[in-house]
């Protein structure tokens, strides 16, 4: 019935390509005028507030202060805040810190779902998968001053959960002081992550699992491949376009390392060395200085380095046979 | 038919999304609706106001509604009207105040307020960079001839202290808010009973006293906290031991400098600070400091003290939890609980003269009327008049007849009723609701007053904090007005350097905490002086210099 009701759809999406009915671009978007309705409210909405606000970046090139009216009358200062920025003494560590942080997420937290949906997909048992689901993704809605108070208080050395197990194990004598030490804080960051967006990220993995013909995988046991043979020959090759837009987008987005997770989680001081990252640089030094140029000034390169890299990430998929545009 | 009803469902989903977005702006445009019809009403009540500008605004003639913006993200103000009080002023006052809500993003809230010019008719909070901000672009009322003709807050505020709050303009913006002439603050030590007592009381009174005390609690009692800092990343705590060190400290962390002859030097070259540095990480390596000093939370603090898990607690503000544990622990056992000491001093220091906390005339923040408030008078007028006997004794002890009853002959006492002893949790309760709205409370008159009662009653019926501030912290905090407001505004060139500066004496006092050797702390220290000079540190220390001595200029007239 479910597959009745989506042909008629799928064949007239088809039938753009034949040639007949290919007049022009207006029939086309007539055609499907239904759909094209449903994408204006988010056209709308990145406009509104992606594409208006933009003109605002101006005042990183100006000597921007709050009050003096229209940011226009503002004096020009050229790339001043720029190079203040590049020639700051935190610069070195807030960039390395960025990068190492986001390639630990990607490398970590990437895949991490999408093995999360193929260990799910394999469960036979519905209840149960429904229940490791509903689990799995439930902290994604927790806010990240409850997960950063969960965090602090389960990995305290006074009474805190993690060095009690790790005591009553006998595998430490004593406390180790786990959100004070450098060393940890990344293995930290990442594990927190992870545990955190996991399930409400294997939900879109799941659901191009979910849309993989079943004759396939009738036909390949048939041939005598075995489930690990399955996942690897159909599944994994299945839900590849998907898994390549998601990796595109995480490349865009590889210099935002985080922001409240660092904030709340590195909130000791003597963990600034290795917690500073870009987002956190410009809310400190920036936002709560007023200092609204070089805020501006900072996030603007952050941006253009953002679009360089998904360009590249996007031209390299488009080799490979899947990309964005 | 299938499509007709595809086409219906899109459609109806396409307009419900649309109504939601609209639906979300037309909440915002109400919202923002209000307060512009209130200023255009305004201005034609200001030109009636004006034929009589030379007589005072009379309280209660007219009705007079204004709004108010907290400037923390914490705040938020209780409905006005909806109690007893804020009733009563409504209805005979005929004051209204409406909160513009901050959304727990002041700072976000704030500026999209100026940008847009539309202002708060009051803006309460930190004295300061947004306050210097709103002046600079002429937003700001001033108060100068306000402040001489009402009658309270020139009686009750120092007049030093107000040439304190003037802006490098020579006006006074600010009203302030606790501002007072005397110490007070509640900075200092707290002692664990039932473990002192155990211990057998020994004496515990210089840094040596309380290194061999915190040993003996640690091996004792292992699963008790020997010294708890409360935030240490905040400084509460590592300034107290710090304040041990050192005669005549005024907290000097706040500016990491101190002063030297007439000249301000950096804190890491500071002998003392250097010695406490090196003290607190050896307490720290031997556990005797709780290891969760930098991470832990309100939270975690609160417990430990609640369940008597802590024997020696400091840190700037000790009596909330303090008082809380206090009561809770008496309540199973008389002998428990906690008490305060003398602050604790270096062997050879006059002990009068260490100060763990300070105070300073002009008190903790203030309210600025902005040039959207269509009768700043008329709001000065109001504010004078809550800063004053018969406001305060409203927002602290509440409608006459049920704590108090009458006046004393000096028309400004309250005649407390038997209520205000017996029922001191209603009245705790009642005073934290109107907490709030006390923007511009009066200390002097409101410690006077309870300092006159207090000492009638017996010890054991004083209440906790009140007997400790009594004895302890106000005798020991210091005068630090004459160092408030040296730091630069932040988007000046000592601005971006005091920043700068600013992170790495974070990031410092920090590591030093954890440092494996006595050695290794005066490197930490040694290495955050070279960084902070290297950044242009005594451009900064030499604009403190210049501000403190405006200051002194002004206090010694």
């Amino acid at each position: 019935m479910a597959r009745l009701t989506v042909s008629p759809d799928a064949e007239s999406g088809m039938s753009l390509g034949n040639p007949k009915k290919k007049k022009n671009n207006f029939t086309r978007f007539f055609g499907q005028i239904d759909l094209q309705l449903m994408v204006i409210p988010a056209l709308i909405l990145i406009f509104v507030f992606s594409y208006i606000p933009m003109y605002g970046v101006l005042i990183a090139f100006q000597d921007y202060k709050i009050g003096s009216g229209s940011f226009l009358s503002s004096p020009w200062v050229g790339l001043k805040h720029f190079k203040a920025f590049f020639d700051s003494p935190d610069f070195n560590v807030v960039m390395r810190n960025t990068i190492v942080i986001s390639f630990l997420k990607l490398i970590i937290g990437f895949p991490a779902p999408i093995i999360l949906a193929l260990m799910l997909n394999e469960v036979r048992k519905i209840v149960f998968k429904r229940v490791v689901q509903t689990i799995t993704y439930l902290p994604h809605f927790m806010s990240w001053v409850i997960v950063g108070g969960m965090v602090s208080t389960m990995l305290a050395t006074d009474n805190g959960s993690i060095n009690m197990l790790l005591e009553t194990l006998r595998v430490i004598d004593d406390p180790i002081n786990f959100l004070s030490m450098s060393e940890y804080f990344w293995s930290i960051l990442v594990t927190t992550n992870v545990w955190k967006e996991i399930g409400f990220g294997s939900i879109v993995y799941l659901a191009a699992i979910a849309g993989i013909d079943p004759h396939m995988y009738e036909a390949a046991s048939m041939d005598g491949a075995n489930r690990f043979k399955q996942i690897y020959l159909i599944t994994l090759p299945s839900i590849m376009p998907v898994v390549t837009i998601f990796l595109i987008l995480a490349i865009g987005n590889l210099l935002s390392a985080g922001f409240e997770d660092i904030l709340i989680l590195a909130s000791n001081p003597a963990l600034r060395d290795v917690s500073d990252v870009i987002d956190t640089y410009v809310i400190r030094v920036g936002i709560n200085n007023y200092r609204y140029s070089y805020a501006t000034a900072v996030g603007l390169f952050k941006a253009v380095i953002s679009v360089g890299l998904l360009t590249i990430a996007n031209y390299v998929a488009r080799r490979a046979g899947n990309s964005l545009w | 038919m299938k499509n007709r009803r595809k086409l219906f469902v899109s459609v109806m989903s396409v307009l419900m999304v649309l109504s939601l977005l609209v639906g979300c702006s037309g909440n915002s445009g109400t919202n923002a609706e209000p307060p512009k019809q209130e200023s255009n009403a305004g201005q034609t009540e200001e030109k009636q106001g004006g034929e009589q500008a030379s007589q005072l605004y009379e309280l209660g003639k007219e009705p007079l509604d204004f709004t108010l913006f907290g400037n923390y993200e914490w705040y938020t103000m209780p409905p006005w009207g909806k109690d007893e009080t804020t009733a009563w002023i409504k209805e005979n006052k005929k004051v209204t105040i409406k909160e513009i809500p901050n959304g727990g993003n002041n700072v976000q809230k704030l500026n999209t307020m100026i940008a847009s010019g539309e202002l708060p008719d009051v803006i309460w909070g930190e004295r300061g960079a947004d306050v210097e901000r709103l002046r600079e672009a002429g937003m700001l009322v001033a108060l100068d001839d306000y402040v001489d003709k009402y009658p309270n807050l020139k009686k009750w505020l120092d007049s030093k202290a107000l040439n304190m709050l003037r802006s490098p303009d020579g006006k006074l913006y600010q009203f302030p808010n606790w501002y007072t002439n005397r110490p007070n603050g509640n900075a200092g030590w707290v002692v664990n009973k039932k473990i002192y007592t155990e211990l057998g009381s020994p004496k515990l009174e210089t840094t040596d006293d309380l290194y061999t005390y915190l040993k003996m609690v640690k091996e004792k009692y292992p699963d008790v906290i020997p010294f708890e800092t409360d935030l240490a990343k905040d400084g509460h705590g590592i300034d107290q031991l710090y304040s041990a060190f050192k005669e005549n400290n005024l907290s000097f962390t706040r500016y990491f400098a101190v002063p030297d002859g007439d000249k301000m030097k950096s804190i890491y070259k500071d002998e003392a600070f250097r010695e406490s540095v090196v003290f607190a990480a050896k307490l720290f390596r031997e556990k005797l400091i709780t290891q969760d000093a930098m991470t832990q939370t309100q939270d975690q603090v609160k417990e430990k003290m609640m369940n008597g898990r802590v024997a020696v607690y400091a840190s700037s503000n000790p009596t909330v939890n303090g008082m809380q544990a206090h009561s809770e622990l008496t309540k199973k056992d008389p002998d428990a609980g906690y008490f305060m000491v003398w602050p604790i001093y270096k062997e050879g220091l006059d002990k009068n003269k260490i100060y763990p906390g300070t105070y300073n005339k002009l008190g903790w923040n203030a309210a600025v009327i902005t040039t959207s408030a269509k009768n700043p008078e008329a709001i000065f007028a109001f504010l004078d008049w809550y800063t004053g006997s018969e406001g305060m004794t409203l927002q602290m002890w509440g409608l006459e007849g049920e704590y108090w009853k009458g006046l004393e002959a000096d028309g400004v006492t309250p005649k407390f009723t038997e209520k205000y002893t017996t029922d001191k949790e209603g009245l705790a309760k009642y005073q934290s609701k109107m907490d709030p709205l006390m923007w511009v409370g009066n200390t002097v008159y409101v410690d006077d007053i309870k300092g006159k009662f207090e000492a009638t009653l017996p010890d054991n019926e004083r209440n906790w904090s009140t007997y400790w501030q009594y004895e302890i912290t106000w005798k020991t905090q210091g005068d630090s007005t004459e160092f408030i407001n040296l730091n630069p505004l932040p988007e000046t060139e000592e601005g971006i350097v005091h920043q700068r500066v600013k992170d790495t004496w974070l990031k410092a006092r920090a590591q030093a905490l954890y440092a494996k050797s006595d050695q290794e702390a005066l490197d930490i220290l040694d290495k955050a002086h070279e960084d902070s000079m290297a950044a242009g540190f005594q451009q900064v220390l030499d604009f403190y210099a210049t501000r403190w001595h405006e200051n002194l200029k002004i206090i010694n007239g």
